[in-house]
């Protein structure tokens, strides 16, 4: 089945997801009750303190794993297991799709940086001139290019990061999906990863980021959802309004209240837990 | 260090292992001869080489071929001190130990002593025969490390395509190689982190029970991670059947090469 054939496929929706419930092993629940439609070229963060769900999520969103309850389309095509033992619809929808892991060194499991960013193309049939021009190009952008016969292991957390980012854009998705996509990254690789993906988006990418750093969030989302400790949406809006609600915030642990000393003066704010987007002396 | 912190020894012989491997692959990486060959036909010349070592009974061509295999170092831009370091070290050592009876077999006497009443003799045959299996070994060792140092480990482990073997049996093999990596760190860190707690004095029933809990960790860590990594492969296109990446292209220096061993082989 192709995808983006189905009838439904109204305006540009790319994923809905309604009223899906998730649990692992059936008792230990990881999503509960989301509803989400995301349009293409649409920029969507979300954003939950750590256990929230957020990983479960793009997960589903990918196809790895599939809700218990509840429906997730993709281009108006129901995703689930059966589906995807359509080999031709399973290459399509990979082809379609790239999910960046949060754990770099699950995503770069081949001997060589050059055969962990030609290993997804190779899979999907891609043709190998094709491949040898994405490589260049995006090796060249990225700067990465004389990491190509290094392995993966003497890379560092950052160098890491690009190849996989670099694994995954060069089969030239439709949608990019990114969990934690700057954890533990320097300030200038956090900018460069951060500017790559503005670039995508521009050129009509859809980026689904999940993430708990909230000083890149405004950058990369039209859209924020917040995931909440019972693993649910707690709220969605615009980035600048959720950034704004400390309230919320601090309920779902994305800032706390944070008491310092400046000589004689103590200051007391709200402070997030990575970067310092609202930090008011 | 304690002479008896058998976790501290296992450790720090983990690192050279690491250290050694990174060096090696350093070597492969350099602009010399054999680095130069394609891996398919340095398999393929260096399998006639010890084949025609393992079937020859002559000593100089045993030696010839010893020559050669240095020459081949020096051209390849590796430190011979280092190679004949890493090339004498435990096999050809152990086999002049496994050998050293047989220099005392019958024959003609060369060399006769008395020790205790008990008159040994050193015969010809028994030295010629010793002197060859000596040599053998040393050459055979020479010449399959000199391919795995002048090679890196997964380009290797690609060329043995050339014997047929599925794919996925390669595929597998690199990954072990790539995440051994990953749990020699996670166990570096995981002993410094017990150092930094319990110190130096662990003892040696502690010790082991360190270990035990280690490798249960580590067995939690590796199926949680096989998990991972195989949802990484599904995200990527991965239906079952590897299609990787070959590289390997002949060039007329791999041709030149190729004749020349076979010229060589046939004129021994």
């Amino acid at each position: 089945m192709a995808i983006g054939s189905s009838s439904n496929h109204m305006d540009n929706l790319v994923f809905e997801l309604k009223d899906v419930y998730f649990s692992y092993l059936g008792k230990f629940p990881a999503l509960c009750g989301i509803d989400i439609r995301i349009n293409q070229g649409q920029k969507i963060s979300i954003i939950g303190a750590n256990g929230s769900g957020k990983s479960t999520f793009l997960q589903i969103l990918d196809g790895l794993i599939f809700a218990d309850k509840g429906s997730v389309s993709f281009c108006g095509q129901r995703l689930n297991e059966k589906i995807f033992n359509d080999v031709k619809y399973s290459l399509e929808f990979r082809s379609k799709v790239g999910y960046i892991f949060q754990n770099s060194d699950v995503q770069l499991f081949c001997p060589t940086v050059r055969e962990d960013i030609v290993f997804g193309p190779l899979q999907l049939g891609m043709a190998k001139d094709r491949i040898q021009d994405r490589l260049e190009q995006l090796t060249s952008r990225l700067k990465i290019k004389e990491l190509l016969d290094r392995a993966p292991y003497q890379l560092s957390i950052g160098e890491k990061r690009k190849v996989a980012i670099a694994s995954t854009l060069i089969i030239d998705p439709l949608v990019l999906i990114l969990d934690e996509p700057t954890a533990g990254l320097d300030p200038l690789t956090t900018r460069n990863i951060i500017d790559l993906l503005i670039e995508e988006n521009n050129c009509g990418k859809t980026i689904i980021t999940a993430t708990h750093d909230l000083h890149i969030v405004e950058e990369v989302s039209d859209v924020v959802y917040v995931f909440g400790q019972q693993r649910s949406i707690v709220k969605s809006g615009l980035a600048e309004d959720i950034l704004n609600d400390l309230e919320l915030l601090q309920a779902n642990n994305l800032v706390h209240i944070h008491s310092h000393r400046h000589k004689d003066k103590v200051h007391i704010h709200p402070h997030l837990h990575s970067g310092h987007y609202i930090d008011e002396h | 260090m304690k002479s008896n912190n058998f976790i501290e020894r296992s450790i720090i012989w983990s690192l050279i292992l690491l250290k050694d491997s990174i060096f090696a692959e350093e070597l492969a990486l350099k602009k010399g001869f054999l680095q130069s060959l394609d891996p398919r036909v340095k398999i393929i010349s260096f399998l006639l080489f010890i084949l025609q070592i393992l079937f020859t009974g002559s000593l100089a061509v045993l030696f010839s071929f010893y020559m050669f295999c240095l020459l081949l170092v020096l051209v390849s831009r590796i430190n011979l001190v280092f190679f004949l370091k890493r090339t004498w070290f435990f096999i050809p050592l152990f086999s002049l130990f496994i050998v050293l009876p047989a220099i005392f077999s019958a024959g003609e006497a060369l060399l006769s002593w008395q020790i205790w009443g008990v008159k040994l003799i050193i015969s010809r045959q028994g030295l010629a025969a010793a002197e060859i299996f000596v040599l053998r070994v040393i050459t055979c060792v020479s010449w399959v490390i000199l391919l795995s140092l002048t090679t890196k480990h997964f380009v290797l482990l690609k060329a043995l395509r050339i014997f047929k073997l599925p794919q996925i049996f390669i595929m597998t093999l690199g990954m072990c190689y790539r995440y051994l990596y990953l749990f020699v760190g996670i166990i570096q860190n995981t002993y410094l982190a017990i150092k930094s707690r319990l110190g130096m004095g662990v003892q040696y029933q502690k010790g082991q029970q360190i270990v035990a809990w280690n490798i249960v960790a580590l067995w939690a860590h590796s199926v949680g991670l096989n998990e991972e990594v195989y949802k990484a492969m599904l995200a990527r296109g991965y239906q079952g059947e590897i299609l990787a990446w070959n590289d390997f292209a002949m060039k007329i220096r791999d041709y030149l090469w190729l004749s020349a061993v076979v010229v060589i082989i046939w004129i021994i």
